[in-house]
């Protein structure tokens, strides 16, 4: 062969490739913006942990009862991110997509995903948990959202620690002994003098966050404006304050290795946080089986955490997308989902089944679903705005700057203040 | 060009055709190479198709994202100089800054300091010396999320580093939870990172200095305190000056360390304690993506991009001056002359 002619051939073949995949990025997203055009089956985006991937498995053969109808779950690491760029491109978009706690801050775009009511959501109300289904439901009364799992929070505390200060120890004890945030420090302030060198709290974040989220109101109203500096905020930071003048928390921030070396060696004995802390505190901490109870949370109940599926508006099949959600979310596999994954049901129903009410050695054969079944039921209905994140960012951020650095309580807040209304102001929030 | 030169051409045919054979007509003695060299400038062209598309164009886009208001997935809606207006009152984005160069001060001088002690030890005749420049390499390539989780049980309240502050009989330290404590932690990650790449390099510059010079030094008596001053430092000047500058480059994009060291429950990293470690870039990083202010974070960028470019004048001017007055040449002819 000519050595020439082999060489301009490559030439084209390579620039002809080039070519066909710069077409290629640009044609698929023209012509659909699902990311499953051209396949045979939809496709889910979610993050580790958020789906049972034993009832992807299954819909990824066949969405039992639909036939004809596949779903395939991804799993992608930064699915908020890579769902912000598809949407903005308007291209490589799933059909399917989970949407963390934070689901509101989509509501300004919920154009973007296709209203679930209008493909017969409403006859399934009755089954979710009411705070969780209002969730999804943006201002405009279109619902975006479909309830995965929830977060009930619970007053986790080690039985032995309390024990040996003289504390009341049984659930039902110390849940009346410590129904307020008021009557819980007073119990840490006898902690610490029984037990010098143990503490009530982790760090004082923690205490401004799950006292808020027993508020109906947060950061931002209805009507988009900022309501960060009330009565209702306010009395959070100064509870996160307060336990922090009282000398309860740690100073250890959540998710570190000190912060797992201290559960581990009960330098922190007690937590309010929400029912997948189940997993972690067992992991962390196993040496400590046994010793942990629950019981309900000083303040009341409340919500932290779980997720939502929606479908967008590029889905290539809504019928059968919401198919699908109704398959994989039904009590039935909410339960399934459960047992695999540790994902506290969103249908109450189910609370009572036997696989629910089994008793937990970690928690000394205590029942969990006791504190954190009620729990759910009880969670008030809260309204978070799109703005949630960005109002709530400087508040931690001086939370952490008082614990750690000692700052003034009142300038820090002032700050947190200031700080959240100019960003809200650049977004639009007044 | 055609058209600009059909709407310029002073014609009485149908203008299109007539600018046509101008443009044809003047380009002619340029156009026949071109078009001679045609498969070579298409061999060439997909490097310059994709820097358009993933170089040139998002360079492009966030100078014009920079005027804008987009939260990611709505409209775009014009701005003006408002962006620019918010960053200049925005007392976070000068902490960044400020904190940006402290942070570049505190891991380069110690950095470059070591990386010369280890490329002269490399540099004598040691056994295994490959094997430690691949060893003093290997920080540089390492996955710096999986590393910055590491360094997260070094600087723990009850971690490896104040373990060893123990072992020697000082006190416990807060490595991430006091405002230099931060700084301190950031800068060694940076060392431990970069010593070794930095290393290498002046190794390089060693290895390049003539063994005459070394001859003549030891001819003329020199000790090896003046071999080092008066021989190996000069020579190496250059070197010294090719590390800071890439170091100074380096060191305006912190943005991982801090990023993963000093996340937040809630996802978003605001640089750890009183925002000690809130970098220009990880400023920029929250601004975009924590709270979708793409066009802010575009601003952001075309300032750390005015930060970058004072600094290269100031470093082409450094360039310059050594151009000017080259001390070392000047004692390399006093060596020739005594030889």
């Amino acid at each position: 062969m000519e050595p020439s002619l082999s060489r301009r051939r490559l030439l084209a073949a390579s620039l002809g490739g080039t070519g066909a995949a710069l077409l290629g990025l640009t044609g698929c997203g023209a012509s659909s913006g699902s990311v499953s055009a051209g396949t045979g089956h939809l496709s889910v985006w979610y993050w580790s942990g958020a789906l049972s991937t034993r009832l992807l498995a299954v819909s990824r053969k066949g969405v039992p009862g639909v036939p004809g109808l596949k779903v395939e779950g991804a799993e992608i690491g930064d699915t908020y991110g890579k769902l912000l760029t598809g949407l903005a491109a308007r291209a490589y978009v799933p059909d399917i997509t989970a949407l963390n706690s934070d689901v509101a801050s989509f509501f300004p775009h919920e154009d973007q995903f296709l209203d679930l009511n209008s493909l017969g959501a409403d006859s399934l109300k009755s089954q979710y948990l009411d705070w969780k289904w209002q969730g999804g439901i943006a201002p405009s009364g279109r619902m975006i959202a479909f309830p995965i799992d929830c977060g009930p929070s619970a007053l986790y505390y080690r039985k032995d620690i309390f024990d040996k200060a003289g504390l009341p120890s049984a659930p039902e004890e110390l849940a009346q002994a410590a129904s307020s945030w008021e009557d819980y420090f007073a119990v840490g302030r006898k902690l610490r003098s029984a037990q010098p060198g143990t503490f009530l709290v982790g760090n004082i974040a923690s205490v401004f966050r799950m006292s808020l989220l027993q508020s109906r109101k947060q950061f931002v109203d209805r009507d988009n404006r900022f309501i960060g500096d009330q009565a209702h905020v306010k009395r959070c930071w100064d509870l996160a304050v307060e336990s922090l003048r009282q000398k309860l928390s740690a100073k250890i921030n959540d998710g570190t290795p000190d912060s797992n070396a201290a559960y581990a060696q009960g330098r922190i004995a007690s937590a309010c946080t929400a029912v997948w802390w189940m997993g972690g505190v067992k992991q962390t901490a196993a040496k400590t089986s046994g010793a942990w109870r629950v019981t309900r949370m000083p303040g009341g109940a409340a919500n932290y955490g779980g997720s939502y599926l929606a479908i967008t508006k590029y889905c290539r099949d809504p019928k059968g997308a919401f198919e699908f959600v109704k398959w994989l979310l039904g009590p039935a596999n909410q339960l399934a989902a459960y047992q695999e994954m540790g994902l506290f049901p969103s249908t109450p129903a189910v609370y009572d089944k036997p696989a629910m009410r089994e008793p937990d050695k970690f928690f000394g054969g205590q029942r969990p679903i006791d504190v954190f079944g009620p729990a759910a039921q009880q969670a008030p209905v809260v309204y978070f705005s799109p703005y949630e994140g960005n109002a709530s960012t400087p508040v931690y951020q001086e939370l952490t700057n008082v614990e750690l650095l000692g700052k003034n309580p009142d300038k820090a807040w002032r700050d947190a203040m200031a700080a959240a209304e100019k960003t809200l102001s650049q977004k639009g929030v007044r | 060009m055609a058209l600009a030169g059909a709407t310029g051409a002073p014609s009485t045919k149908p203008s299109v055709t007539a600018g046509k054979e101008r443009v044809s007509a003047t380009a002619g003695r340029l156009g026949s190479p071109v078009r001679r060299n045609l498969p070579v400038y298409l061999a060439i062209s997909p490097f310059y198709v994709l820097f358009a598309v993933f170089g040139v164009f998002p360079v492009v886009f966030s100078l014009y994202l920079s005027f804008q208001d987009w939260d990611g997935i709505g409209t775009m809606r014009f701005v003006g100089w408002q962006q620019y207006d918010w960053l200049l009152h925005d007392s976070v984005f000068w902490k960044s800054i400020l904190n940006t160069f402290e942070i570049w001060f505190l891991s380069t001088v110690p950095m470059l300091f070591l990386a010369l002690v280890i490329a002269f030890l490399l540099n004598s005749q040691i056994r295994y010396s490959m094997a430690y420049r691949v060893a003093y390499f290997i920080p540089n390539v390492t996955s710096m999320v999986a590393m910055t989780i590491v360094f997260g049980s070094v600087f723990a309240q009850a971690g490896l580093g104040n373990s060893l502050l123990k072992a020697v009989g000082l006190g416990e330290f807060g490595w991430m939870t006091s405002a230099w404590g931060v700084k301190v932690s950031l800068a060694i990650m940076i060392i431990w990172r970069w010593t070794g790449y930095n290393a290498l390099i002046f190794l390089a510059g060693l290895q390049a200095i003539p063994a005459e010079l070394y001859e003549a030094a030891r001819v003329d008596g020199a000790s090896s305190r003046q071999t080092l001053f008066r021989v190996v430092l000069p020579q190496l000047r250059p070197v010294v000056l090719f590390t800071v500058i890439t170091s100074s480059i380096n060191g305006l994009q912190i943005f991982t360390e801090s990023q993963v060291l000093f996340q937040a429950s809630n996802g978003y990293s605001t640089g750890g304690p009183g925002q000690e470690g809130m970098t220009i870039v990880l400023y920029l990083w929250q601004k975009a993506f924590g709270d979708h202010q793409f066009g802010y974070g575009a601003a952001i960028g075309w300032a750390l991009f005015v930060i970058v470019a004072v600094f290269a004048a100031i470093n082409w001017r450094l360039v310059a001056r050594f151009g000017e007055d080259r001390p070392a040449t000047s004692r390399r002819g006093r060596f020739n002359r005594a030889r």
